[in-house]
């Protein structure tokens, strides 16, 4: 599987190389992989692209664990509480169904240029596929499961701490692997907004001075990155989902 | 044990439920006692309000009227329950599942763990203490749910339909164990069953109920020896009262159910 994956990269090195030098693409247009390695290497040099990186990489980290965290949160509560989701649903469809990229200026002009308003993005975001989860996880949890925690005289806590929380942790699980990906757009849409740092803000800085080099080398480390931590999230899916799912 | 000593007093217990068309009657008014350490079995066809009385007893559902009284002196759990399926939780070893109620109850883990593994060697899963449910088979697991709904050590045991998901041959050891489980622990033992020949195998008195509207017809007594065993199964006296309680269910009309 990681071995195909492999061949399948270097294929496509091999025949990207091949058009650049077959039909003289001129570098402005499409620079081959060696000279996009070597802007990447200029960059690690003396651009501090390392730094840039670990911008990007806390945006998401961060993002993604906040939107996690109160996606739990508000599953919890929106499943407890209808009241409170039909009264906060609309709200919450509005915020979701909002393109990003408008968001994006709204929240640049409140939080300034920093990661901050990146980190809400990317929380926004997350939020949703994983407060969804959480509201299926927890409503349509087996009804055995009831009949046993009322047998046992469960407290509130401990029915949920031992048996709703792990029945909601599959669909909680595969909410966050969506949000994975949205995570990434998120971020990029904000540091290509207005930034001074982040791979978005190298991206764009590339765009501007039509180095091309520059734009696809972000583009690739970028889909690393989403890709690892797509990876990431999917492994600690897996790994869980054959403990917590119900039979 | 001792015979007289009363444990469950139903005195006219009934449920009704609202439907879209009125309301539909699952139990008829129903009385009975039953005394302490006593083994019932209670057959019917689907329908006929015996899952029900058990959710009446247990608390899980409210009569709509009469009473429930259980001598139990002040237990905080008096029931333990085994569903039809095995419920146990799959993220949970076999240890865990067993010690659960015991965890939700505050007792500390040393004594939880020693009465919980007591419990495993008695129902025959030593050596599956950290298998996880799901790779156990349906007998076992159904064993496991019965020794956890001992583990906290309830006076009465109330199982509905406990062995209809597993195969004949294991429903007989199961049903042989839970005749070993029941003796050494003097539990009072209440047991739903589609099966007469389970019922009459296992009980002390056999209730029969029958169906639209659900309602107790009758009490056998069982005037069987213990302990039970191959030898009861040719008994003339087994075989009369199957075919007894087989006559007590063929409702009025001669209807399939």
């Amino acid at each position: 599987m990681i071995l195909r994956g492999i061949a399948g990269l270097i294929a496509t090195l091999v025949l990207w190389t091949a058009v650049v030098h077959l039909f003289n693409v001129p570098a402005y247009l499409l620079p081959g992989p060696v000279e996009v390695l070597s802007r990447i290497a200029f960059l690690y040099e003396n651009a501090k692209l390392l730094r840039h990186i670990g911008v990007t990489l806390w945006e998401i980290v961060a993002g993604f664990a906040l939107g996690t965290i109160v996606g739990i949160l508000s599953g919890v509560v929106f499943a407890r509480l209808p009241r409170i989701e039909r009264f906060a649903t609309p709200l919450i469809l509005l915020l979701q169904t909002a393109p990003k990229i408008a968001i994006a200026p709204l929240l640049l002009l409140w939080l300034g240029i920093g990661p901050t308003p990146k980190i809400v993005l990317i929380a926004i975001v997350t939020f949703f596929p994983v407060m969804q989860g959480m509201v299926t996880g927890l409503r349509y949890g087996e009804g055995s499961f009831r009949d046993l925690a009322k047998v046992l005289k469960l407290s509130a806590w401990q029915s949920f701490w031992h048996i709703e929380l792990p029945s909601a942790l599959p669909a909680v699980l595969a909410g966050m692997a969506v949000a994975t990906t949205l995570a990434m757009t998120a971020a990029v849409i904000g540091e290509l907004m207005g930034a001074n740092e982040g791979l978005g803000y190298l991206l764009s800085s590339g765009q501007e001075n039509s180095d091309t080099a520059v734009v696809i080398g972000m583009v690739v480390l970028l889909s690393l990155i989403g890709w690892a931590f797509y990876e990431v999230v999917e492994l600690i899916r897996r790994r869980s989902i054959s403990r917590f799912e119900l039979n | 044990m001792g015979q007289s000593e009363r444990m469950i007093d139903i005195a006219s217990v009934h449920k009704t439920f609202v439907a879209d068309h009125g309301t539909v009657t699952a139990l008829e008014p129903v009385s009975i006692t039953i005394r302490k350490g006593e083994f019932i079995s209670i057959v019917g066809p689907s329908g006929c309000g015996k899952s029900t009385l058990l959710r009446l007893i247990s608390g899980l559902d409210q009569a709509s009227g009469g009473t429930i009284t259980l001598d139990v002196a002040g237990a905080v759990r008096p029931v333990g329950f085994v569903f039809q399926e095995p419920v146990l939780l799959p993220w949970k070893t076999i240890l865990e599942n067993v010690r659960f109620p015991l965890d939700t109850s505050g007792v500390r883990r040393a004594q939880g763990d020693k009465t919980a593994l007591d419990l495993i060697k008695m129902v025959g899963l030593s050596g599956f203490e950290k298998a996880l449910p799901r790779q156990l088979s349906g007998g076992m697991r159904q064993r496991a749910a019965i020794a956890r709904a001992l583990s906290d050590d309830p006076p009465i045991l109330l199982m509905d339909e406990p062995f209809s998901a597993v195969d004949l041959l294991t429903r007989d050891n199961l049903n042989d164990e839970l005749l070993r489980i029941w003796q050494s622990t003097g539990k009072t033992i209440l047991l739903v069953t589609h099966s007469v020949e389970e019922a009459a195998y296992l009980a002390d008195r056999v209730m029969v109920m029958t169906a639209r509207p659900g309602k107790l017809k009758c009490v056998h007594d069982v005037d069987l020896a213990r302990p039970r065993g191959e030898d009861t199964k040719l008994d003339p006296t087994y075989h009369t009262l199957v075919a007894q309680l087989r006559r007590d269910l063929r409702t009025p009309a001669g209807e399939a159910h």
